[in-house]
């Protein structure tokens, strides 16, 4: 069991409060991701529970014992960073294996171990090469291994992915999925891009300016975001969020839709020109300036018969739209 | 390469080449001569070569001192240059990474140390009060003292450059700070510190003056000060200065000759982000 319970964490940098108080439990075997703009504290978080930060005030439990004051080596989780970390002047295996022979563990052991890790992770024919000899995905991979080998309790992951392009991107994301069901550990995972979050997580935490905004499964943040925060967030293209008369002709402060939940008909309430097209193949995303609503982004098939500067109705989907 | 800057190339080639090389085979010609033909003190061709008879002559002259210069300077030096290379890595080290109050102060102690020249009463006195005055160990700490600085300038802003991710991957390693100094760090300080040790033990090994000063005492002498030393004996047998000269300066040589791309790597590595 592998429990990580946040209880009223705050950090503060001086008289800047960068965390204000967080509650949060992680359960055994979950994938949690966290995930907000830059500057909402993820990653601080991520460090506080690693143990690289200390807490302003509240407690931090793994497995159930208060680690809050303890050393990062000592509370059984291992980091993976942006920058992966590794070590240049070592080889791969000594990367893999510096955790272990800090510990001063036997030099047979200490070999299986590595070797055992390599070849989960398709690294055994680079175990002699310096990190400078390995591609982006390759390094990335060093760094998941450093990891594993230390059998940790609770896997941190701040931001891996953000340094690899995009094909090697989607590829990994698979990988740390698979990899993730393999171990069956805990895994908290930080990032801003809400695809990796959407893609990989058990469990979504979105945060905002040192806050929770709100803690679901992905769906269940797609589906009923409690905030205009969480709604514009999750979701791509992102959610229409209409403020002034419309919001208040429909009842709410802030009446919001998704493109994709935006039929375009005849008779739409919503009408005005094509700005501008962006044609992804599977779909179309066209953005519309309207009379009524101002702006709007309306997600529709690929093959949609029209150009910048047609005029268009839309009409939001009944049961799809969200009032805050 | 246009003609003109090939012309300006090879001409400037040839002046340094006068200025570098000229001195140089002087001293080597000197050196092979027999007494008679060095006290003309003429750039010849020598008719004669004495090099081993004058090489032996040398090394024998007032009981092997020159040997006994060599082992001194070589101990000063190493011990200096190690003393400085892994001080001031540690200095550098706490002083790009921790940040505290202290650090201006430290920082304007490491500057004034580049600035303040020596005083060399007040130092004697020192060294006489500690029990250090003609002593070894005593002059390898002051050629420590005087390299700290300019090499605690070096290291800090060469580790500015090493993210301090890779500090952060040791201590989720579980590394000691001195671990994460000594096996992540030090080992990437490489290129400062070849620069560090080139440059220093050159100026340890060739120093004359403080030896001068703080080493006092026959049993003391380094390899400078041979020259010293020999000079008033060898006025009529210049050919044996010359020796002394040549055999003293090789050391260096060797240094500079072996290690000169990595001087320049480390002097420039960590200059543009400071």
């Amino acid at each position: 069991m592998a429990r990580v319970t946040l209880k009223n964490v705050t950090k503060s940098f001086g008289a800047v409060e960068v965390i204000k108080g967080v509650n949060l439990e992680v359960d055994d075997g979950e994938f949690c991701v966290f995930v907000g703009p830059s500057g909402c504290g993820k990653s601080t978080l991520l460090r506080i529970i690693s143990g690289l930060e200390d807490t302003t005030s509240g407690s931090i439990e793994i497995d159930g014992v208060d680690v809050s004051g303890e050393e990062p080596s000592k509370r059984g989780i291992a980091m993976v960073f942006q920058s992966y970390a590794l070590y240049p002047h070592l080889t791969v295996r000594e990367n893999i294996g510096f955790g272990l022979s800090l510990a001063k563990l036997p030099k047979a052991e200490i070999k299986a171990k590595v070797d055992a890790a390599a070849e989960k992770l398709q690294l055994t024919d680079y175990l002699d090469r310096k990190p400078k000899a390995l591609s982006g995905g390759q390094r990335q991979r060093v760094a998941i291994g450093r990891a594993i080998v230390r059998d940790p309790k609770v896997f941190l992951f701040d931001e891996p992915l953000s340094n690899l392009d995009a094909a090697l991107r989607s590829q990994m994301r698979i990988e740390l999925t698979d990899l993730h069901a393999e171990l069956g550990a805990t895994m908290i995972y930080v990032t801003h891009d809400q695809v990796e979050a959407m893609t990989m997580a058990d469990k979504i935490v979105v945060l905002n300016a040192g806050k929770i905004e709100q803690v679901g499964s992905p769906m269940e943040l797609y589906n009923h975001p409690v905030s205009p925060f969480v709604a514009g967030f999750i979701g791509s293209p992102k959610m229409n969020l209409l403020e002034g008369d419309v919001a208040k002709g429909m009842g709410c402060s802030t009446y919001g839709v998704r493109p994709e939940h935006l039929e375009i008909t005849e008779d739409g309430i919503w009408g005005g020109k094509v700005r501008h097209l962006e044609r992804l193949g599977a779909d179309t995303v066209v953005y519309l300036d309207t009379k009524e609503a101002g702006s709007v982004v309306v997600r529709t098939v690929g093959d949609l018969a029209v150009k910048v500067g047609d005029v268009l109705r839309v009409r939001p989907m009944a049961g799809k739209e969200h009032k805050f | 390469m246009s003609r003109r800057q090939l012309w300006t190339g090879i001409a400037a080639l040839c002046v340094s080449l006068f200025i570098f090389v000229v001195p140089f085979v002087f001293i080597l010609f000197m050196a092979v001569k027999d007494k008679r033909a060095a006290s003309k003190l003429e750039f010849s061709w020598p008719t004669e070569w004495h090099l081993w008879a004058n090489l032996i002559e040398v090394v024998e002259a007032r009981n092997y001192m020159l040997l006994l210069a060599y082992f001194n300077s070589t101990v000063i030096t190493v011990g200096a240059v190690s003393l400085i290379v892994i001080f001031s890595a540690m200095v550098g080290y706490i002083l790009q990474r921790r940040h505290s109050r202290w650090n201006s102060l430290i920082w304007a102690g490491v500057m004034a140390g580049l600035m303040v020249p020596p005083a060399v009463v007040p130092t004697i006195w020192v060294l006489q009060n500690l029990g250090l005055f003609k002593t070894i160990h005593g002059m390898v700490l002051i050629q420590t003292a005087y390299g700290l600085s300019f090499a605690i300038l070096l290291f800090r802003s060469f580790i500015s450059t090493i993210p301090r991710d890779l500090d952060e991957a040791a201590i989720i390693d579980g590394a000691k700070p001195l671990q994460i100094f000594f096996r992540v760090i030090l080992p990437l300080l490489k290129p400062a510190t070849v620069t560090i040790i080139v440059v220093q033990s050159i100026a340890i090994f060739n120093d004359f003056t403080n030896p001068l000063y703080y080493l006092p005492g026959k049993e003391n002498v380094t390899v400078q000060l041979t020259l010293f030393n020999f000079q008033s004996q060898f006025v009529s047998q210049l050919n044996l200065l010359f020796m002394n000269i040549l055999l003293i300066t090789i050391p260096p040589l060797i240094v500079y000759i072996f290690f000169n791309r990595q001087i320049v790597a480390g002097m420039t590595s960590g200059a543009v982000k400071g």
